[in-house]
């Protein structure tokens, strides 16, 4: 349920802003009407970012989230409330990748380490990352849709405090370079592509060649991130492009994690509501039926390179046992949630998957060390909620 | 047709009716309401509700499993605004119907029924968006002040008079009773056609544990009829009178401040529900698999136990406590050996559980000649009183309406999901 501002994503569709910038990027070899529908059908996922932004601003202006960063994204004003277990939910997301990612930042602190986020959209991590520690070795990649891109882009530039963070953290100014499309520097970059294009099947006899992604280190243990971002394409896309992270465009000698947050369980009365109410906006959860579980987000990890190390957890369990008693009384002081099996049910079906390779020589066994500790949720629930 | 039976109509058409109509209705309400004691009598036959929060197509679909009022004798157990997007017209409706039938539907206060959580949960954004102005909240939270706390149904017959229903596909074939067997509890589809049937069993060993009934048809059955041929009814203690025993209906819970049903009485209730105190337990607490009490993780009421239930009930010669308040997947849950029940009738709640929702029926004892014991919680009379069983339950299960179902107005709800 939703608080009447709720932007309805559908209400958008092929309308507005955009439509001119995206002429002239058909994709070989398709229909006209074809591509007019999967035009239509990338739109209601580039919006979903939008969704999550003003979730993110609900969550920072009830006190759940300290995030100086979140407002500048906000394209579309006045920001609506969302319910208070909708913010907890965004504060368990936020706090859940952000342990994990501030984990793997401060093991081996010396060292450069590398962020590849999917489908990243307006997310402030690496500004909060930098501006609590300007020193922090870290080269970040976001890659997204050119709208979505375009977009963060121009708030940026927009923006003094975040072009200032960025600028910390270069020792030439000049070496941030931002047009409307792009953004690459050193240390921060913002690259248009349609994550598709990294679907390569790799028994074709003359693959096309892979994009070139500006200050992408080969060699730097490298975390790549994807926040309800794998999910939206076909599990064939979904597994290729993860081959393609994993093997071409990082080689498989260097120490690589995947850090996943989706939705879960389709199989019960919850999710299976949660699916058709999504359908109806659009937006189709598509790999959610091959990785339905915890067993099975983390056997997708091992199959897809991360041999060393694989666990999951759902958001429930991360609220019970990875936040702090006090924490977890100060956010829940913050709003009265009034339907505690409301909050389980919802908290189920969302998990955080995480695994690792470790590559081979020298910060082999950085991730499994960073990671130590974390615990995910054992046990087999290929079963659960199947009726 | 009176001005109330006209707005009767609209509001059953899910139209709101006007102002300055909202004003008058809430101020006829009060009169009546104010009338009412904290713990309103309630004689059975009744229908028991949960909440409700705004979802009028469901309400309608309630009224239409339940049967309409007047026919139906109805009991709601609060929170009817709030989360779904028509609190406005259910409320209203529910009050109407209470002002045009006093005797027929009781409404009791819920925790949602409160300045504070409702410009936090939506009735408020909802009457602002609907008439440009606060005024009707305001008129309306006026009324919520005046809801009694809590109803004492008595005159439940043990037994449950057949309703001449089939079996539902689903039924267990293996597990249906005969027919002259003494059913306690009995579960129906929206249809009205049974999905399962629990005979009243002999008193039992405090240690052997009982499977709790719920409406889904696997689970329990077989257990509970026990091993065969002891299925009959009565008690080896002698014979069980047909009084079900008096069943209190409550929001939430039990108070560790109250532990009579005389102590509810003698509150003052007309205000705001407060953030703690004997009232703010009785609309926010829950049973939980505890001894004694423990904190409430919700941040209001408390947590109580199988121990407290037991004893309360004994000390108040209660039956069966009725609550609402917790979401349950399968619309009613008994606990603690069936001496507590929530009941939750709000199918597919906030448009995103997937849960059904369940009314509770409780059928009228007419083997006294109409005469019904008054049991109020005077303390001492247990001694006295004869063995008994608790009172025979049906329960209707129901899923959500159908979308634009019966031609009214219904707005494409949009859950809120994490993107």
């Amino acid at each position: 349920m939703s608080t009447p501002q709720l932007p309805n994503l559908l209400d958008s569709l092929g309308t507005g802003r955009g439509r001119g910038r995206r002429r002239g990027r058909g994709r070989g070899g398709l229909g006209e009407n074809h591509e007019d529908n999967q035009e239509k059908k990338d739109r209601v996922v580039q919006k979903t970012d939008e969704d999550a932004s003003v979730s993110r601003m609900s969550a920072v202006e009830m006190g759940y989230l300290d995030d100086p960063f979140a407002r500048a994204f906000i394209y579309d004003p006045p920001i609506p409330r969302r319910y208070p277990i909708i913010n907890r939910g965004t504060y368990v997301r936020t706090a859940a990748i952000d342990t994990l990612v501030n984990k793997f930042l401060a093991a081996d602190r010396g060292a450069q380490k590398q962020i590849i986020s999917l489908g990243a959209g307006s997310d402030t991590r690496y500004f909060r990352i930098i501006s609590k520690d300007p020193t922090v070795k870290l080269v970040y990649h976001e890659l997204d849709f050119p709208t979505n891109v375009a977009q963060k882009i121009s708030a940026i530039q927009h923006t003094p405090s975040l072009l200032a963070v960025i600028r910390s953290t270069l020792s030439t100014p000049s070496d941030l370079q931002i047009t409307a499309h792009a953004l690459t520097s050193p240390t921060y970059n913002i690259h248009p592509l349609d994550l598709r294009t990294l679907a390569i099947d790799p028994s074709t006899s003359a693959p096309p060649p892979l994009p070139t992604l500006p200050h992408l280190s080969t060699g730097a243990p490298t975390l790549l991130l994807s926040e309800c971002c794998l999910i939206y394409l076909s599990p064939h896309d979904a597994d290729s492009i993860l081959a393609t992270l994993a093997t071409s465009l990082i080689p498989p000698s260097t120490p690589l994690a995947l850090i996943l947050y989706e939705p879960i369980r389709p199989h019960d009365p919850f999710g299976r509501v949660m699916i058709s109410n999504l359908a109806a906006r659009g937006i189709h959860l598509q790999t959610l039926q091959k990785y339905s579980s915890l067993s099975r987000q983390r056997a997708r990890l091992r199959s897809a390179g991360f041999v060393d190390g694989q666990a999951a957890a759902d958001v429930d369990f991360i609220w019970g046992r990875w936040v702090g008693e006090a924490e977890k009384e100060r956010v829940a002081g913050l709003e009265m949630l009034d339907e505690l099996e409301e909050w389980v049910l919802l908290a189920r079906h969302y998990c955080v998957a995480w695994g690792w390779r470790d590559g081979v020589g020298e910060g082999g066994g950085l991730f499994g060390t960073a990671w130590e500790g974390v615990v995910g949720q054992e046990g087999n629930d290929e079963g659960e909620g199947i009726d | 047709m009176s001005d109330l039976d006209k707005a009767i109509a609209q509001l059953r058409a899910c139209r709101p009716i006007p102002e300055a109509q909202v004003r008058e209705l809430c101020y006829k309400a009060r009169e009546l309401l104010i009338e009412e004691g904290n713990v309103v009598g309630v004689d059975a036959p009744v229908t028991i509700c949960g909440d409700i929060h705004g979802q009028f197509h469901d309400l309608m679909e309630l009224f239409r499993v339940g049967g309409d009022v007047p026919d139906t004798n109805y009991l709601f157990m609060g929170d009817f605004v709030d989360r779904g997007f028509y609190s406005l017209e259910s409320f209203l409706l529910l009050l109407c119907l209470k002002v045009r039938y006093p005797d027929r539907i009781t409404l009791i206060r819920g925790n949602h029924e409160s300045r504070q959580i409702t410009t936090v949960y939506g009735f408020y954004d909802e009457c602002l968006r609907k008439y440009g102005s606060a005024n009707v909240w305001r008129y309306c939270c006026d009324v919520f002040d005046y809801l009694a706390l809590g109803a004492l149904v008595t005159g439940a017959s043990t037994k449950l008079e057949a309703t001449g229903a089939g079996f539902a596909e689903s039924y267990p074939q293996n597990s249906m009773p005969a027919d002259d067997l003494d059913i306690e509890i009995e579960i129906l589809n929206s249809n009205g056609d049974i999905m399962n049937r629990f005979p009243r069993s002999q008193p039992q060993a405090p240690s052997t544990p009982k499977p709790e009934p719920s409406s889904s048809p696997i689970l329990g059955t077989p257990a509970r009829t026990g091993p065969a041929g002891t299925g009959a009814s009565g008690s080896s203690s002698g014979s069980l009178s047909n009084d079900g025993g008096a069943v209190l209906c409550v929001h939430g819970g039990l108070s560790p401040l109250i532990d009579t049903v005389d102590k509810i009485r003698l509150l003052d209730r007309k205000q705001e529900v407060p953030h703690e105190g004997a009232m703010c337990d009785l609309l926010w607490s829950d049973p939980d698999e505890i001894d004694g009490w423990g904190l409430s993780p919700r941040g209001a009421g408390f947590l109580f136990g199988a121990d407290i239930v037991k004893h309360f009930n004994h000390k108040n010669d209660i039956s069966l406590i009725a609550r609402a308040h917790q979401l349950v997947m399968e619309g009613f849950k008994e606990m603690f050996d069936s001496t507590i029940v929530t009941v939750w009738s709000a199918p597919n709640y906030c448009y995103r559980c997937g849960n059904v929702a369940a009314i509770l029926e409780l059928g009228e004892d007419g083997s006294n000649g109409g005469y019904v014991a008054r049991s109020n919680g005077d303390a001492g009379r247990k001694a006295e009183r004869e063995p008994r069983g608790a009172p025979g339950r049906r329960y209707r299960v129901f899923e959500a309406a159908p979308q634009d179902s019966r031609g009214m107005p219904a707005k494409k709800p949009v859950a809120d999901y994490f993107l």
